[in-house]
């Protein structure tokens, strides 16, 4: 029986931790999400915030901990790992929208081959979604003939056509002119409304402060302060949230 | 004037059933190089390192051993050791197998085109490590890979003439034209034609790969 049933948590992390080469990348993080939490991770550039989003659908291998999802262990090297991953969406800063494919292909692609959805049904659920994120028009273009926050939108989409039980935003809007960044979070402030369980990895605090339920704050690799955006903004009680703090609101 | 027309009129059906032959050659050897080419590039880019060598051998075996030896070693080598290959497969086969290196290669190059993000993306969306290899990676290379396979082929059809005049002695485009010119003495002209015939096939692949190129160039 899937955990998330049962009232536990959709992702929980454990003593993670994880080194590229000399350099402690993650330090002993726990960390638990809750089906239909919005979760944002922020904390200084290199902070292991990304690598973090990472470990959680096995994109990155942890030297040591547990990474649970719905109750299953992530591992990167079982069979079980693909299969894992279709339930689990993601957004990347680059968007990384096949260019060999239209916006539609890129959208149907994975419900037709990975989870076996007629292509028929899988096109319409595909209409749906662009008509969700507000670009229906752009079916059969190429990914290449659209701008940065449309091909976000794409990917959100794309995403989405899954149906995934989570989603993973590794900072979604940091490619983005600053004009475009707002269509990006509109759609991601929908997700959230409609009970999406998210994880975004966002320098956006206007979007956190807004959005989510819960903010947590990475130095260094470890996990220095976590709780209700209100409150984190408001009054952080570790130096470095509130320097952190101080720095995004005042600049 | 007239004689280089009636060089060809009366030695017609000798250089087109040349070029015929030639086309064949060409056109099976073209197969293998793609289909061996694209294995051995995935050998090459495969996550054990002990398959990555095995496509590093191939490479550096068929890249390094000239094409006339390998023609030598494929016919007159086997038959001695007792394999009865016949003119046919020697020459698709060396043709093929050395123009798969060249092939294996450029592909290769193709696959680091592709950006890390792309195969993350694929992975993120449920696809296994090989289907991502399948239907992201190899598509992208090919498709940027595009003008350097028209130079290979180009090359391999031009190689293509060795085959014919070599101890396999393919009746091909170059082998009809030598009997022509030992035949009539007209050698300008006999190689005239056989050059025109080569042209013609050669051309052809250039107008088929930029056709290619227009359609299925990523543009990123």
């Amino acid at each position: 029986m899937a955990n998330s049933d049962a009232g536990g948590p959709l992702v929980e992390l454990r003593a993670v931790r994880k080194s590229f080469g000399d350099n402690l990348v993650l330090d002993d993080i726990d960390l638990a999400i809750a089906p239909g939490e919005a979760v944002v991770v922020a904390g200084p550039s290199g902070s292991g915030k990304s690598t973090m989003l990472r470990c959680i659908n096995g994109l990155e291998e942890i030297d040591s901990g547990s990474v649970r999802f719905d109750g299953r262990p992530v591992d990167p090297r079982s069979k079980s790992i693909g299969p894992m991953r279709a339930e689990i969406g993601m957004v990347f800063q680059q968007f990384n929208l096949f260019p060999h494919k239209t916006v539609l292909e890129n959208i149907t692609l994975a419900p037709v081959k990975v989870k076996g959805i007629e292509p028929a049904a899988a096109q319409a659920r595909a209409r749906e979604l662009l008509e969700t994120v507000g670009i229906p028009e752009k079916a059969g273009a190429s990914p290449a003939d659209l701008s940065g926050g449309q091909q976000q939108r794409v990917a959100i989409a794309r995403a989405l056509a899954m149906d995934p039980k989570l989603m993973l935003f590794d900072e979604p809007t940091s490619a983005l002119d600053p004009e475009m960044i707002r269509e990006v979070l509109d759609v991601m402030r929908e997700l959230a409304r409609g009970g999406m369980t998210m994880v975004v990895v966002t320098h956006e605090m206007g979007f956190a402060r807004e959005v989510c339920d819960r903010i947590v704050f990475i130095d260094d690799g470890r996990i220095v302060e976590q709780g209700p955006p209100a409150e984190f903004f408001a009054a952080a009680k570790s130096p470095r949230a509130r320097e952190f703090v101080d720095k995004i609101i005042h600049h | 004037m007239g004689a280089l027309f009636d060089v060809l009129t009366d030695n017609f059906d000798e250089l087109a059933g040349g070029l015929w032959v030639t086309l064949r050659l060409v056109g099976a050897s073209f197969a293998i190089a793609l289909v061996v080419g694209t294995l051995v590039a995935a050998l090459r880019i495969a996550p054990s390192k002990w398959l990555q060598r095995l496509g590093g051998v191939y490479v550096e075996t068929f890249r390094n051993v000239p094409l006339l030896v390998l023609l030598f070693i494929s016919f007159a080598g086997l038959r001695r050791a007792g394999v009865p290959i016949s003119n046919w497969a020697a020459g698709i086969g060396s043709l093929g197998l050395y123009t798969a290196a060249y092939v294996a290669e450029v592909l290769r190059s193709g696959v680091f085109a592709v950006s890390r993000g792309q195969i993350e993306a694929a992975l993120s969306l449920g696809f296994s490590y090989g289907a991502t290899l399948r239907r992201i990676v190899l598509p992208q290379a090919f498709r940027t890979v595009i003008a350097p396979l028209a130079s290979i082929t180009i090359a391999m059809i031009k190689n293509s003439a060795i085959v014919g005049v070599s101890l396999l002695a393919l009746p091909d485009l170059l082998k009809e034209a030598r009997i022509v010119q030992s035949r009539t003495f007209q050698t300008d002209e006999a190689f005239f034609w056989a050059a025109v015939g080569y042209l013609l096939i050669t051309a052809s692949a250039t107008i088929a790969f930029r056709r290619l190129e227009r359609r299925f160039a990523i543009r990123r």
